[in-house]
């Protein structure tokens, strides 16, 4: 018993070392920090980040160059290419809508397939299925920093590895995931409040979400309507999902999409949905704060039993 | 007189809305072909009323003609209003085309006791085994469980149904006694008993049949209103522990108690619903779902009601301060989740997070942590725990991080709906409620400090 116990008090895991372990010896005593702390409080101080047992990759400086690429995800991993390979990190990354003047040299990265291929292989090999998910999602999202953070998170991966995805509190990974929580937050509600209405047999849908949000909608809705005809227009990115004869695709439109006005059947059953949404509510409870925070106007626009009350 | 779609549906929801249950998770479902419909596991909000709920399913109920007279209840029979019978066919038809428009997740059938309890589950039997089997459907369906319906028909309810649910409606059996005489306490737990039973058994065969039938795969909820009847709320987080472990819910459901009847027995017609109540309840399920408490350690026999001014982990915690600081670095996962300003999310994070790295205050502040309130229970990297100041000074801070500050109407010149009792007795006096709400703080401040 008192053999199983002495194992325990080094290890959570009955003896094996495990990855836990193998960081002990990284926390080095005497830093600044370790000097004894008030309230009887055992503190652990070490430095923030130890280095890493493994040989560092060259340091990249500080290079005063933009990137410009085609938006597209191979000529991203082009730019994280151009990166290692010069060795330097850009002052920003732009893809063709944010392009604007600026005193900084600005260079435009080509997409290459093969320098992408091999750029995303490597990165899938070092950091596994739950890694190449977490970039896919992650380019996916609308903000206008979303290249640069993803390149300096992958800078890391590439000297981490796998390990890289549990360092939530490294101020290059929090931003990432910062950005994953919102998309997360944004395609949960777009499931709710997409809103179909049908056409001679067609279902279509506008929808003006700020992530690339299509691509992410396109499982759910697809097993969830697997014998009917949709589309789903996103007016924000001018993309289409286009859903017919069991095969679903995302097309990039030049014009924007505009659906027909609803006829009569489509008309009942809209005015049936507001009159149910209306019914619903308790007058002695009101609170328009409540639901503005779970349901935020910019959705709206296009929910039938919301629309008129913007 | 005919009855359009248009009136029933609008009689039938206006009956339902005070049921409190619309969520949609527990169930996981794929499509398939030739069907149409799925269930996702985390449940999805479609969309929210006024007052803020979610609307996940189309809910609504069968019938409102009711033979019961529960007092607290709009369509008791003594209730003079407009009364309305969905057919079976009707309500499939129209979930249908709802659900291929994605306004809802499912549906949510309940039902007044229409002649007998058995009668009424047969019909709802009848349209859920249309949507099933005539329109395929894979969606979410939630049913009501009638008290003193025949166990056979139960069991043929489950295996339609995602989830059962049974209203325990009032939490003692004495309140039931005198507010509601056609339901007794046996007849609402016996289904609860079999459901629970049956979901274990079903369970158990899945095991080891891959196609066996499922029931209710969701479980089961229950739900019961707070403030018309005189119970504490320790008695009521009591029962709710019991409900969670003897049977294995899923969810308890509390609503505040809305007037609708004029009744000696019940609170006048101008009484508030008790919001903040309301609201604490569901605080302190949350602690006994996600954060390990139990309800003996919440409340107690000598203080029975909870304290309007703290939710009641941030009231744990300053009753229990010599208990603190704890050193993110090492403490285990049931410790961080007592800290107030640390959940469960943040918790799994710095689980996560400090294998790479030891973790100091701008890691925390990055990964949720809300160091407005954890920065007096905590120690980490660089460190060493703050007090606010020396003697009273520092108790009075501390308090001020952990007051609730919604109850106190801040820089509000109306009255909030989760105000404090005090807060409301001195507005009704004529003060200015946000004069109000400074003064209250303050005394609260004053009182909750020397707890410290």
């Amino acid at each position: 018993m008192s053999g199983e116990s002495s194992l325990m008090y080094f290890s959570a895991n009955g003896g094996e070392l495990s990855q836990e372990d193998s960081f002990v010896s990284w926390k080095r005593p005497g830093q600044p920090d370790d000097r004894p702390i008030a309230r009887g409080a055992q503190c652990n101080a070490s430095q923030a980040y130890p280095p890493p047992p493994k040989k560092q990759p060259r340091p990249a400086h500080d290079a005063d160059v933009v990137y410009c690429y085609d938006g597209s995800f191979a000529g991203f991993l082009c730019c994280i290419f151009e990166s290692f390979n010069r060795h330097e990190m850009p002052f920003s990354i732009w893809p063709p809508e944010q392009v604007q003047p600026t005193l900084y040299e600005s260079r435009y990265i080509d997409s290459d397939q093969t320098k992408a291929k091999r750029v995303y292989k490597s990165y899938c090999n070092l950091m596994g299925s739950t890694g190449r998910r977490f970039l896919n999602t992650v380019f996916l999202s609308g903000s206008p920093d979303k290249d640069l953070l993803l390149l300096r998170f992958m800078r890391l991966a590439f000297s981490e590895g796998q390990r890289t995805l549990g360092m939530a509190s490294h101020p290059d990974v929090a931003a990432v995931y910062a950005l994953d929580t919102a998309i997360g937050y944004e395609i949960d509600h777009l499931f709710g409040f997409v809103r179909f209405q049908d056409a001679d047999g067609m279902l279509g849908s506008i929808i003006h979400p700020k992530c690339h949000a299509l691509p992410l909608l396109r499982g759910h809705f697809c097993t969830r309507y697997p014998d009917e005809q949709f589309l789903i227009y996103d007016a924000t990115h001018s993309e289409v999902l286009l859903y017919q004869n069991h095969k679903a695709q995302i097309f990039t439109l030049d014009a924007p999409l505009t659906l027909p006005a609803p006829d009569k059947t489509e008309q009942y059953y809209q005015d049936l949905w507001k009159q149910f949404y209306h019914t619903l509510s308790i007058e002695a409870r009101r609170n328009e704060a409540l639901r503005r925070s779970h349901c935020a106007k910019r959705f709206w626009a296009d929910m039938p039993e919301l629309k008129d009350q913007l | 007189m005919q009855q359009s779609l248009m009136d029933k549906l609008t009689i039938l929801a206006d009956s339902a809305k005070y049921d409190v249950a619309c969520t949609s998770s527990g169930a996981a479902r794929g499509g398939a072909a030739g069907s149409i419909g799925s269930c996702y596991a985390p449940g999805c909000c479609h969309t929210f009323t006024a007052d803020g709920r979610c609307v996940s399913l189309l809910k609504v109920l069968m019938s409102n003609y009711c033979s019961y007279d529960c007092s607290y209840c709009v369509n008791r029979r003594s209730n003079d209003l407009p009364r309305a019978t969905f057919t079976a066919r009707e309500l499939a038809e129209l979930t249908i085309q709802f659900y291929r428009r994605n306004y809802i997740e499912g549906l949510f059938l309940s039902s007044a006791v229409l002649g007998t309890a058995d009668y009424t589950t047969e019909r709802m039997i009848a349209c859920l085994r249309i949507l099933r089997e005539e329109y395929h459907f894979r969606g979410y369906i939630h049913a009501k469980a009638i008290p003193g319906t025949d166990p056979m028909l139960i069991q043929e309810l489950g295996l339609l149904a995602d989830r059962l649910s049974v209203n325990v409606e009032l939490p003692s059996e004495k309140s039931l006694h005198l507010l509601a005489p056609d339901k007794g306490k046996r007849a609402i737990f016996r289904p609860m008993g079999q459901i629970a039973t049956a979901t274990q058994t079903s369970k158990q065969e899945l095991t080891v049949y891959k196609n066996a039938p499922k029931f209710a795969p969701a479980g089961q909820s229950t739900q019961m209103i707070v403030g018309a009847s005189p119970e504490s709320d320790w008695h009521i987080l009591q029962l709710t522990e019991g409900l969670y472990q003897k049977y294995h819910l899923r969810r308890v459901f509390y609503s505040a108690y809305i007037p609708v009847a004029e009744d000696s027995r019940l609170p006048a017609l101008d009484t508030k619903p008790p919001l903040l109540r309301e609201h604490r309840l569901y605080q302190a399920d949350w602690l006994l779902r996600f954060y390990h408490f139990s309800a003996k350690e919440i409340l107690s026999q000598e203080n029975p009601n909870f304290n309007p001014y703290l939710d009641p982990k941030c009231n744990w915690a300053l009753y229990h301060y010599d208990q603190f600081p704890v050193d993110v670095n090492t403490a285990p996962y049931e410790t961080l989740l007592r800290v107030p300003g640390i959940g469960p999310t943040c918790a799994r994070r710095i689980q996560s997070a400090r294998r790479t790295a030891s973790l100091g205050l701008d890691e925390l502040r990055r990964m949720g942590v809300v160091l407005k309130r954890a920065q007096y229970f905590i120690v980490c990297r660089g460190f060493a725990g703050a007090t606010g100041g020396r003697g009273s000074q520092g108790r009075e801070t501390i308090t001020r991080a952990l007051l609730d500050p919604k109850v106190f109407n801040a820089d509000c010149e109306q009255l909030s709906l989760f105000s404090a009792p005090a807060v409301q007795q001195l507005a009704q006096n004529g003060m200015n409620p946000r004069l109000a709400g400074n003064l209250v703080r303050e005394e609260a401040v004053q009182c909750l400090a020397k707890a410290l």
